[in-house]
């Protein structure tokens, strides 16, 4: 070929064919013995220089060697082009197999092996090992030619099916544009015969063996097309060449043509019409090693983004989609919801990936931190899931059978299951020990298409029919291909129990603890173990421990797990062990391996903190967890995540920590598998390792970006099919076909109880009030609301604490924010105010202790007297809350306050109603009567006056205390409620819920002094602490009252011991206080369950339900502040909080 | 306004339990109404006579006192034309513990020792000061003139 011809071509070709000349020099090691006989150069030197034209129909070339009933087609375009002797060797060698010739020759093995007998090592692995891989990502395609990959991943025999059918098969045909590279009269005609070939640099080693990243910029698509004498005419146009190349470079495709027109003389530069045919080869569904990255990779890969392998993975895709978009081929059967969805979008996400990369940069960039979301010490992303989206989605997932056969628990397991624990019961037995569900019709996977083989070309000549092969499956997201059936396979030992709080998970989880088990064999297997998969990137090993379920679950629950596992099991039966992490003497690799089975732990309950912690030395241990002997040092058998959404944030430590335990049977228990973002979900799926989805590039294409760019409908059903196989949820209100309740709950009323202030109590409120509002309005005036967010929210929390107890405002926490808030706006005023605010709170709080022992016997055997007595004012019989003034006059307690208030309100000293002495509310003191606690708390009753009763009439005893120390309305509401129980009730036990501990703080001794008996729980007391309060709580006789902190006690304790609730203030969100509510109200609570919601009449609390109804979360907010558009909602809703 | 479990057994005991010389009945429409009839007490220029009174319980009672009037005119230096009263339970004294019965007992007190030095009817007040004898006459006069049943 002359030079000049180059000339004429576009410069940058020429730039082309330089660039690939130079890499060339370094030998290709798919040659390991350079071929003897002069081949044609497989290199694009040689293209460009001898433009030889390269055999199309192998089977006219290699002159003198006998390779009859050898396809060397197949061969070839497996392994490349190969000298006549090579090829003639293997031939020999393999015995006529083309397959084992592929084999030999990538092994390397040809070269040395004698022509043995061929049926002797052709083991035939069966077909369903094709369908149990049907995603996997990291098919790789320079593994082909890498002398060093072991022998058996390139030996793969082909499955039965495969030899059925010929090397290539039809599949369509369609019209392409070529332009010539050469000139010249009668170089091509019409109808004439096309070759269309393909020379491409074969995949490039540089030093130490890897893949030069191939970019996008320098990709060799070039698709050559020569005339049926084999001389090269010109090339394809780059739009159908970048497919196609890549088509034929995958081994998927080969291709005939036929001239549809050229011109007569042609040019260079002239176009041609092509009709090409496009062949399905047989390689192409040829089962390849699919390498599952190891950990280490997988984790640079799953941090980062996606790697070279993908991208040539996703041209393989968009090949495929175009060439059948080309060859108009429609899926005679494919998931029908996704159908109008499917190519678009894998085209779509190809474009976007690239974008996206930034997008996600920018956006983890953003601190997105929830003050009250779990332990996520990094970043969110993706966008948060509308509710009526997260609806339809939990709907979908909660499609339970409720046909799905029970099974009954081993007979270790010492509680009875319901109907539905069973059906539980069954299902996750079934998933850990791989039986698909036989009642089950088999369900194509989801991903894959089916296709038909057509029966006719294009000209409408019919075409061979091959028996059993009338379709063929393709995966238009890994593009692999596949003449089996797709079988949709679980391939996760484990699952998702998203059953809704309260339906048991735990019990369930229990009783397939019991059920499947290994048990400790006679005599142990010696050295079987040694080749386990190692974890982290060190070579410490893991030692297997078969007997052992790791049980993780946030810290408050590690009590409750392991009395619940005591409590299901027969006595023996079950060896549980806390792990606290801070023992160091316990050795659980010792403790837990094969060899100590008998001794070993059946179940290990851990908390989240603890593998944080572990993780972290393990790594300072640089991920030797074989010698720290730690968690992490085992294989479990299984392992179970309680309330799993705590690694909802797969950035976060906690959840890399989850995903480096090893088990073999993986669990998450969670109410919420998803809690705002599909992201959520991933994490779960990440920690139980299902393939594909557990890697995120993966995902992201599939879930993230097409929900990203609003095609919600294709993300949640692809979200479905990842979720329906894996998730078992079932909720409380779900009805039984017959129409019954899953679960019997007794009843539940919520009441909302306003409560009036007293007029103390009010002028703090109003002070603050007041304060809050000037403040607000100078800031809105001068328009720098946003910039004193923080300070208007403080002084809203300030009015939401003075609703509880005006001494909550004097908090030395809260004072400190609020010096802050002064020195922001007026100084002086600041002082003054604070000034006018401490002596309010003096008011409120004066007055000590009376000493009761300075009254004489007289004056109680008076007051006692007048016990049963009319009120003299409200002529109630007996009064209600009997209450003395200081010169002893009986009368209710309200009546009396309220007339003190009505003298104060006219202005007039307030008189005693009786001898009319000068009193003041200071000066009253409630009469505390023994007689409804009598026998309970002797101890308790420090601070009483007792009377000695006259030995007959048994008169009650009764002891004064001093009105003011009972605190604010809503301690008084609460003793009031608690004390009409008592009288109700001598056994009933309830519930406190406060989010304030410093309010819990005043509470106390209100009990105290009424002696009810009561216990608390909060954020600050360790594992230990709770654990005995929650089990003293819950097996005691005594009438408990339990305090709690809304955080600390919200989440999954369970107190179905109790049948009152008090909530004794609102939260943001109504749904906190409910799932604290839940907390009683649920699965084992045998009474009806009566909620009281306090509620300070006339306050901001009001407004707070308003907002609640609106299902607004100020709150969540809270940690956004750079978010300015949230903000200024927020402002709106604090504009109605103060006005 | 619903009537308070005080007003209900106030009434009832005025009826059951009555006090000598002293009534009052509610009305049937107005519960808060009462026709109060206070005999004149003995020894005093205003025996014999049956005096007339309305009594109003208001909103707020028991915390503010009830609101009482004479109807029959009577000559007393504390009452005046109007039949208004001036005693310090009724006003600044009064206390919750306070009742229509004591009051009533407190009123007819009050018509056995009138207190000309914190009148209410001053021309009344005058007289009684300056002949007390002969307002005593004018009382009697005025009781045999009004109060006579």
């Amino acid at each position: 070929m002359d030079s000049a011809h180059l000339e004429e071509r576009p410069h940058k070709k020429r730039r082309f064919f330089a660039e690939n000349s130079s890499p060339i020099a370094v030998t290709p090691i798919r040659h390991p013995s350079p071929p003897p006989l002069a081949s044609p150069d497989p290199t694009p030197d040689g293209i460009a220089t001898s433009p030889a034209p390269v055999p199309d129909d192998n089977k006219e070339d290699h002159g003198g060697v006998s390779l009859e009933g050898f396809d060397i087609g197949l061969l070839q375009v497996v392994v490349g082009e190969l000298a006549p002797s090579v090829l003639q060797k293997l031939k020999d060698i393999s015995g006529n197999d083309v397959q084992r010739a592929i084999n030999l020759y990538l092994d390397g093995s040809w070269n040395t092996a004698r022509p043995p007998a061929p049926a002797t090592i052709l083991p035939s692995r069966p077909p369903s090992v094709q369908t149990t891989l049907p995603g996997s990502l990291t098919r790789r395609e320079s593994e082909r030619s890498n002398a060093s990959t072991p022998a058996s991943s390139t030996s793969t025999p082909l499955a039965p099916v495969l030899k059925a059918m010929p090397t290539k098969r039809y599949l369509g045909s369609f019209g392409a544009v070529g332009w010539a590279t050469k000139s010249g009269t009668g170089m091509i005609r019409h109808d004439e015969n096309i070759g269309i070939e393909r020379v491409k640099t074969q995949p490039r080693l540089g030093k130490g063996g890897r893949v030069r990243p191939v970019t996008k910029k320098n990709l060799d698509i070039v698709v050559r097309f020569t005339n049926d004498r084999g001389a090269e005419v010109g090339r394809l146009e780059n739009d159908s060449a970048d497919w196609i190349s890549s088509l034929m470079d995958h081994k998927l495709c080969s291709f005939e043509a036929s001239c549809v027109y050229a011109p007569e003389r042609l040019r260079t530069g002239d176009t041609v019409y092509l009709q090409l045919r496009c062949y399905l080869l047989r390689t192409a569904f040829v089962t390849r090693k699919f390498t599952r990255s190891d950990p280490g990779e997988e984790k640079t890969i799953f941090e980062s983004e996606e790697s070279e392998e993908e991208r040539d993975l996703q041209r393989r895709q968009v090949a495929l989609v175009k060439l059948f978009e080309a060859i108009n081929l429609h899926p005679t059967r494919m998931n029908e919801s996704a159908e109008k969805h499917k190519r678009q979008g894998l085209l779509q996400a190809a474009e976007m990936a690239e974008k996206k990369e930034q997008k996600t940069k920018m956006k983890s960039g953003e601190a997105v931190d929830l003050a009250s979301s779990p332990p996520s010490d990094a970043a969110e992303e993706g966008q948060e899931l509308e509710q009526d989206q997260l609806d339809t989605l939990y709907k979908k997932a909660q499609s339970f059978d409720f046909d799905t056969p029970e099974l009954e628990p081993a007979d270790t397991f010492s509680m009875h299951l319901r109907k539905y624990q069973k059906q539980a019961l069954y299902w996750m037995v079934g998933k850990e020990k791989h039986e698909s569900l036989k009642h089950k019709e088999a369900v194509m996977h989801p991903l894959w298409e089916e296709y038909e083989w057509p029966v006719q070309d294009a000209d409408n000549v019919s075409l061979p029919i091959i028996d059993d092969q009338t379709m063929f499956y393709i995966n238009p997201y890994s593009g692999e291909m596949s003449l089996d059936f797709p079988r949709q396979e679980q391939n996760c030992l484990g699952g998702v129990l998203a059953d809704e709080m309260g339906l048991g998970k735990t019990i369930e989880m229990l009783s397939l603890i019991h059920t499947h088990r290994t048990e400790p064999p006679k005599h142990e297997p010696s050295s079987t173990f040694k080749n386990l998969p190692r974890l982290l990137k060190n070579s410490a090993t893991v030692e297997p421990a078969p007997y052992t379920t790791l049980v993780v679950a946030p810290m408050s629950l590690l009590a409750q797990w392991q009395s619940e596992a005591e409590k299901a099991s027969k006595d023996g039966t079950l060896k549980v062990i806390v792990y606290y992490g801070a023992d160091k003497a316990v050795n659980l690799q010792k403790l837990c391996c094969a060899a100590n089975g008998a001794n070993a732990p059946n179940v290990i309950i851990t908390s989240y903190g603890t593998i944080l912690s572990e993780f972290n030395q393990v790594a300072a241990l640089e991920g030797n967890c074989g010698s720290h002997g730690g968690i992490f040092s085992l294989e479990y058998f299984r392992i179970i995540l309680d309330e799993a959404h705590y690694i909802k944030n797969r950035k976060s430590k906690t959840a890399k920590a989850c995903y480096d335990l090893s088990a073999k049977h993986r669990w998450v228990l969670t109410g919420t598998p998803i809690v705002n973002r599909l992201e959520d979900l991933f994490s779960l799926v990440r920690f139980l390792k299902v393939e594909p989805w557990s890697n995120f590039s993966f995902w992201k294409t599939f879930i993230t970006v097409p929900f990203e760019s609003k095609d919600w409908i294709r993300a949640l059903d692809v979200v479905q099919t990842v979720l329906e196989p894996l998730v078992l949820r079932r909720t409380k209100d779900m009805k039984t076909p017959d129409g019954t309740a899953l679960v019997p709950l007794p009843s539940r009323t919520i009441d909302v109880e306003k409560i009036v202030m007293s007029q103390d109590e009010r002028d703090v409120y109003d002070h603050i009030y007041m304060r809050a509002r000037r403040f607000f309005n100078a800031n809105a005036e001068a328009g720098t609301l946003l910039k004193s967010y923080t300070t208007i929210f403080t002084q809203i929390l300030r009015l939401r604490q003075s609703c509880c107890h005006p001494v909550l405002t004097r908090n030395a926490k809260i004072v400190a924010d609020e010096e802050d808030a002064a020195l922001a706006s007026d100084l002086v005023n600041g002082i003054a105010d604070d000034m006018d605010l401490s002596s309010l709170i003096e008011r409120f709080t004066s007055g000590g202790e009376q000493d009761v022992n300075k009254f004489g016997v007289h004056v109680l055997k008076q007051i006692q007297d007048e016990t049963d007595a009319e009120c003299p004012i409200c002529s109630e019989e007996p009064m209600a809350d009997q209450a003395v003034t200081g010169c002893w006059h009986s009368a209710c307690k309200e009546c009396l306050l309220n007339y003190i208030n009505h003298q104060r309100d006219r202005g007039v000293l307030p008189l005693c109603f009786n001898c009319r002495e000068p009193i003041n509310a200071r000066d009253v003191f409630e009469v505390v009567r023994h007689d409804d606690d009598m026998g309970l708390n002797d101890n308790l009753r420090s601070d009483s006056l007792d009377h000695a009763p006259p030995s007959q009439s048994q008169p009650p005893r009764i002891s004064l205390r001093r009105i003011g120390l009972l605190g604010s309305a809503k301690t008084q509401a609460l003793l009031t409620h608690l004390k009409a129980n008592r009288k109700a009730d001598r056994t009933i036990k309830s519930v406190v819920f406060s989010q304030f501990t410093a309010f819990i703080d005043l509470i106390e001794p209100a009990l105290t002094r009424d002696n009810i008996p009561f216990l608390r729980l909060d954020g600050t007391m360790s594992q230990k602490q709770r654990a005995a309060v929650l089990t003293e709580f819950s097996t005691s006789d005594k009438p408990y009252v339990f305090l709690l902190s809304l955080r600390a006690g919200g989440v999954g304790l369970n107190l179905v011991a109790a049948q009152k609730v008090f909530m004794m203030d609102p939260w943001w969100s109504f749904a906190v206080e409910a799932q604290a509510i839940d907390r009683v109200h649920r699965m084992g609570q045998e009474h009806e369950v009566k909620v009281v919601r306090f509620i300070i009449e006339g306050s901001i609390e009001e407004k707070m339900l308003r907002i609640q109804d609106r299902k607004k979360f100020i709150a969540s907010s809270l940690g956004m502040m750079s978010d300015e558009e949230k903000r200024l909602q927020k402002i709106e809703d604090i504009k109605e909080l103060l006005s | 306004m619903a009537l308070s479990k005080r007003i209900i057994k106030e009434t009832q005991r005025l009826a059951e339990d009555a006090v000598p010389g002293i009534s009052a009945v509610p009305h049937d429409d107005n519960l808060r109404y009462f026709d109060v009839t206070i005999d004149g007490p003995s020894q005093s220029p205003y025996e014999g006579g049956v005096f007339k009174a309305e009594l109003f319980l208001p909103d707020d009672y028991p915390m503010t006192p009830p609101k009482i009037r004479f109807l029959t005119r009577i000559y007393h230096p504390n009452i005046d034309r109007l039949g208004r009263i001036c005693l310090d339970v009724l006003k600044s004294n009064w206390s919750p513990a306070l009742q229509i019965r004591t009051i009533l007992l407190s009123i007819q007190a009050l018509l056995g020792a009138p207190n000309p030095d914190d009148p209410l009817a001053n021309d009344v007040a005058q007289a009684w000061k300056q002949d007390e004898q002969a307002a005593i006459a004018t009382a009697r006069e005025w009781t045999e003139k009004h109060a006579k049943p």
